[in-house]
């Protein structure tokens, strides 16, 4: 709805139909289809000219899937939608038992507009309502315009934890990453990712909303999803922002859907004991010399 | 340029040896009077020219004033060349080798056992929609529900089951693989029909039959499961809607009708730019020979056939005449544009009377213009319009017994935008719609001119 460049409706269609989120991930020689019992719950019933009216139905059906235990991976639809699935997974697990880790390159804590929910509010609306607590939420590869020195100043007394891409040209990406995972570690019990998929470089993500130049690429996505879901009880996904037709190519699609696998990887490595940073010690090394040193 | 130098030689010996020169200038006007009669029946021959790209013209060009041994060398070379190219049994292999130890031989073509379907569900289609009034959702061709196995068809009586066929080798540009999720994902094959006055989800009941299994890497292994899984859903009364797939699917989808219906009880429309009708490929099947193997094997004659919409580099003056001769009708792309397309589905009705009643329609893309579909394996520039292709799909599947349709050839790759698609689903739509309409008894309303 939000961005005036549409077409986040076909969000869902283009990654059922594009292949990458289906069988073995290299990284941790784990075909999550075959660890995972994974279903698809069809779409969820929206009123395209109202995001106000869709939500609650929205929440109700998150919090449906939820309450019997499955991981609800919501795909987008514009980011409006986290709103509705974070109240939801703390209808089901507990106000305050979710922390929240969102990817995205714009700040999404707008108030005060005209309309109380779009795709640029639904940070405030989650933490104002109460169903996270500010300092457990974490955001990570801001760089749009928008938020200016006193947005900052309320996230920071809000206690929320931002990671700009400002912070990743500073230290480079390895250390933000390990960083923003030790946070999420260090969260509360349950972890709800929200991943737009602007906060990939437009390389990558062509097909979306609001495009940001200078984004991450996915051998920088790619490990913190898998990583992510590998230490965390997690709560819920939601992949949004996926606008097909602004992409001619398949590649955003394509890419949505290896994030995906990456994170349905790592559910499958914790809930096989894996330990966190697991790299398969077969495909990361040959294995004929000492090269690296010692054997891992 | 080999005569001037030549003829320059001939004159600087003229006073010498005027006599030889004769011959020489005999020689020029007939190069090949001094071959062997096996070597100047071989360079004489228009279809052995044709080959090598020449005619009597070109080969009289190429060999004026060059010595009988140079024109001996010359025939001897392509002779040489023919021989080169033919099979030679020790030389070469006659079948592409196959690994009977690969774990998955017939991984593709096994059914999963009904006992997996645990919920013990009823047989017939079951539909994926969670809201009684849902659009889209999870893609299925028409908005239809699914149906996976015979019973199904059966139990819900399903009059018109789509079924994809992902086979992409195709002689032209790929993709056809990606075809039948393209147009799941499409809009245009839901809702009335504003020109033929019916809406055939309502009337019609449709089914998404899944796709069915080719083998990627070879087209021939795969066709035998193709053809009897189609053959299987027409046994039950249903009328099979193909989405290709190159057009090699039409082989196993006429068939797959001749099986049910009868050798000598099926006719052929075939909409394409293409004939598909050559001959002497080194493979057996391939889309430019399914024509070609279905007369070959007696599962058409050529009186069942009609070709519409023939044009470009479709089929050359041999190939057609083979075909005319041999009962084909051709109603060339040039022909509606000439008279109308009014006249042209006129000629194609009054062409099947008297033919076998079951007809079987095939559309390849290539037969609209590209700019109403870009995405197809094997383009032609020059194509019916929408606005022709769409009156004549739904006129003849109003006015015959149409029992089976496929697509073929839609290439989604090679188009960015959304049109081929919805081209190809509108093309769908009509033929739905025109059976509807021969359900319900509606009239067609014919053009005036």
């Amino acid at each position: 709805m939000g961005s005036g460049w549409r077409n986040a409706i076909d969000g869902p269609r283009a990654m059922r139909m594009t292949g990458g989120a289906a069988g073995n991930d290299m990284y941790s020689m784990i075909n999550p289809n075959a660890a995972l019992k994974i279903v698809d719950y069809g779409d969820i019933a929206i009123d395209q000219n109202s995001t106000e009216r869709s939500v609650d139905h929205v929440r109700e059906m998150v919090a449906e899937i939820a309450r019997t235990g499955a991981i609800p991976i919501v795909i987008g639809g514009d980011h409006s939608l986290e709103y509705p699935n974070v109240a939801a997974a703390a209808d089901v697990h507990g106000k305050g038992n979710v922390g929240v880790i969102h990817f995205d390159s714009h700040y999404d804590i707008g108030r005060g507009r005209v309309h109380l929910l779009d795709h640029g509010q639904p940070v405030y609306r989650v933490i104002n309502e109460g169903h996270v607590r500010a300092s457990d939420y974490i955001q990570v590869g801001l760089r749009a315009r928008g938020p200016d020195l006193e947005t900052f100043g309320w996230m920071r007394n809000k206690g929320m934890k931002y990671h700009t891409m400002v912070e990743v040209e500073k230290w480079g990406w390895d250390k933000v990453m390990a960083r923003a995972l030790k946070e999420a570690r260090g969260s509360t019990k349950k972890l709800w990712i929200s991943f737009d998929v602007d906060v990939l470089d437009p390389a990558f993500m062509p097909g979306t909303g609001t495009p940001v130049p200078g984004g991450l690429t996915m051998r920088e996505a790619q490990p913190i999803m898998r990583n992510l879901c590998a230490e965390n009880d997690i709560a819920g996904i939601d992949i949004v922002e996926v606008a097909p037709y602004l992409d001619t190519s398949y590649k955003t699609a394509l890419n949505s859907n290896f994030l995906l696998n990456a994170c349905l990887a790592g559910i499958a490595m914790r809930k096989k004991g894996l330990k966190p940073g697991y790299l398969n010690p077969v495909s990361v090394d040959h294995g004929l010399d000492s090269y690296y040193g010692k054997k891992n | 340029m080999a005569r001037t130098p030549s003829l320059a030689r001939c004159a600087a010996a003229a006073l010498a040896i005027a006599t030889l020169c004769g011959p020489a200038h005999a020689q020029a006007s007939d190069p090949l009077a001094t071959l062997s009669p096996e070597k100047k029946a071989f360079l004489s021959d228009p279809v052995m020219l044709t080959r090598f790209g020449l005619t009597a013209e070109k080969l009289q060009v190429a060999l004026a004033g060059r010595s009988a041994a140079d024109v001996d060398a010359y025939a001897t070379a392509l002779m040489a060349v023919v021989e080169d190219s033919k099979f030679k049994a020790g030389r070469d292999p006659s079948e592409i080798a196959l690994n009977p130890q690969a774990r998955g031989w017939n991984a593709g073509t096994t059914v999963r056992p009904k006992m997996f379907d645990k919920l013990k569900r009823d047989d017939g289609p079951f539909s994926l929609k969670r809201y009684q009034f849902q659009k889209g959702g999870i893609p299925t061709f028409a908005d239809a529900p699914v149906a996976i196995r015979k019973e199904d068809l059966v139990a819900g009586k399903v009059e018109v089951a789509f079924v994809g066929v992902p086979l992409d080798f195709s002689s032209g540009w790929r993709d056809a693989k990606h075809a039948p999720m393209a147009l799941r994902g499409m809009d245009g094959l839901v809702g009335a029909d504003a020109d033929g006055g019916v809406d055939p989800g309502l009337i019609l009941s449709i089914a998404d039959y899944g796709d069915l299994t080719p083998d990627y890497m070879a087209p021939d292994r795969g066709l035998d499961h193709i053809r009897a899984m189609i053959a299987e859903m027409a046994s039950v009364g249903t009328i099979p809607f193909i989405v290709g797939g190159d057009h090699t699917v039409m082989f196993p989808d006429v068939a797959a009708m001749v099986d049910t219906y009868g050798a000598g009880k099926v006719a052929l429309v075939q909409f394409d730019a293409h004939a598909d009708a050559d001959l002497n490929d080194a493979h057996m099947i391939s889309d430019t020979q399914t024509l070609t193997r279905l007369m070959e094997q007696n599962l058409l004659r050529g009186s069942d056939v009609t070709l519409v919409g023939l044009r470009g580099r479709g089929a050359d003056v041999a190939t057609q005449k083979r075909l005319t001769d041999s009962g084909v009708r051709i109603l060339s792309t040039a022909a509606v544009t000439e008279r109308g397309w009014q006249a042209v589905t006129n000629d194609i009705l009054s062409g099947l009377k008297g033919g076998p009643d079951n007809i079987f329609i095939s559309f390849d893309m290539s037969v609209l213009d590209p700019g109403d579909a870009p995405a197809s394996g094997r383009p032609v520039p020059g194509g019916i319009s929408m606005r022709e292709a769409i009156p004549m799909v739904r006129q003849l599947c109003a006015q015959t017994k149409v029992v089976g349709f496929d697509l073929l050839d839609a290439a989604p790759i090679l188009d960015p935008t959304y049109v081929s698609r919805m081209s190809a689903n509108y093309i769908l739509h009509a033929c739905l719609s025109g059976i509807a309409m021969r359900k319900t008894g509606m009239p067609v309303k014919t053009a005036k001119r």
